[in-house]
């Protein structure tokens, strides 16, 4: 008796500490949407408008705050359940797609295949061969070099699948992952903003350098709407990718590294496309064909927000540090020359394809 | 029975009720106010 009682007990433990999580999540993005209010008039000191300072930073610094208490308090793991930070921007995307014609996809995806594919090729072979020299171990090279040149998180998950990576090498990607696009997500906008980077541009720039898909809304959401759908197309576009890159380096691993004679199946490439992705474009041509009303319309784009505030509230709460310190700073060097070097490449090749080659207009 | 859903369909089926319920008027915009 006793033995059926304890997994049904874990059970409810995991529901309640699933639930507590979520209760955390939604009081925290009512918490960050408050403190948007408070500022958004405010002008701050340097000359900084308040408005500049959109949702996505104080969601992610309540997570932050968060983060650091519940751990401190020794409650996190209980709680961390109902920490989701890929479904609720998931689910934030497809309501996207409801604002979005489908023109527009077409036109940015066009533009953004190309800029995926130049980035994608030369960001994770930068990855790959520097990884390489600073000594780094072959499987942590390509989850490394994934998660860099595709998307972060989801994508070193995907590559680390293929390639049989272990655990930590994926938990220490991913917290590189965050820390370096938390900032990334802040800096970037300003970064447009000196340059005077039109929206398009702008967001095709950071969805192409930065490096997990909510940093990529939160950075796109802080530069204005245009941004906000060109910078989650390009994402969205270079996701798609990640099928691809799982197969190749699934055939890689298999065959040159491990010397085995058969080989993985392609069906790992549908197997690893984001199918969110295909509700972003059925809402899309919902849009487009004038089927959402205005009213309920303004209710998709508010509960798209809350999603979208949801995520990013998750992103600080999910920030984790202690795996870095235990891998020792070359991996650390590696990221963030890459990154650079990633960035930079972006830049030039939005500005090429987006201000020259095929200049969304919305 | 413990049946598991790919996280990418679930965000599709969540996404595509909450249109729904918006699209038939059961959510007002006034209280998903951003």
């Amino acid at each position: 008796m006793t033995t059926a009682k304890a997994p049904a007990k874990a059970q409810q433990t995991n529901y309640a500490g699933f639930l507590a999580g979520l209760a955390i999540v939604v009081i925290l993005a009512f918490i960050a949407r408050w403190l948007k209010i408070q500022i958004y008039g405010v002008s701050l000191p340097l000359g900084i408008p308040g408005r500049a300072l959109e949702y996505p930073l104080w969601a992610a610094i309540v997570g932050l705050i968060l983060n650091w208490i519940l751990k401190t308090a020794n409650v996190y793991d209980a709680v961390k359940s109902g920490f989701r930070t890929e479904l609720f921007l998931k689910v934030g995307l497809v309501l996207l797609g409801t604002t979005i014609s489908f023109r527009t996809i077409v036109t940015a995806a066009a533009g953004a295949i190309i800029q995926a594919l130049i980035l994608v090729t030369c960001v994770y072979f930068f990855c790959w061969w520097l990884s390489g020299k600073y000594g780094l171990p072959d499987t942590l090279r390509a989850v490394m070099s994934t998660a860099i040149a595709i998307c972060g998180v989801s994508a070193a998950i995907a590559a680390a699948g293929s390639v049989l990576a272990k655990k930590e090498e994926i938990t220490y990607i991913t917290a590189l992952v965050i820390i370096t696009a938390l900032p990334l997500m802040v800096i970037a906008p300003l970064l447009a903003g000196a340059m005077g980077l039109p929206e398009p541009i702008a967001g095709a720039w950071f969805g192409g350098n930065v490096d997990t898909t909510a940093a990529v809304v939160g950075a796109g959401t802080m530069y204005g709407k245009t941004a906000q759908q060109i910078a989650s197309i390009v994402k969205q576009t270079q996701n798609a990718l990640i099928g691809v890159v799982a197969f190749l380096l699934a055939l890689y691993f298999s065959v040159v590294v491990e010397g085995k004679k058969e080989r993985p199946s392609a069906a790992v490439i549908w197997q690893r496309f984001p199918k969110f992705v295909l509700g972003f474009i059925v809402a899309s041509l919902l849009f487009t064909f004038g089927w959402i009303a205005k009213d309920p319309g303004a209710a998709i784009t508010a509960m798209k927000d809350w999603a979208f505030c949801l995520a990013f509230v998750c992103m600080g709460l999910e920030l984790s540090v202690g795996q870095i310190k235990k891998m020792g700073w070359n991996p650390i060097i590696v990221y963030l020359i890459v990154t650079v070097f990633n960035t930079v490449l972006a830049l030039i090749v939005a500005w090429a394809i987006f201000g020259w080659l095929f200049p969304a207009k919305l | 029975m413990n049946v598991k859903i790919n996280e990418d369909w679930l965000a599709v089926i969540i996404a595509f009720g909450l249109m729904i319920l918006a699209m038939v008027g059961v959510i007002a915009p006034s209280w998903m106010k951003f």
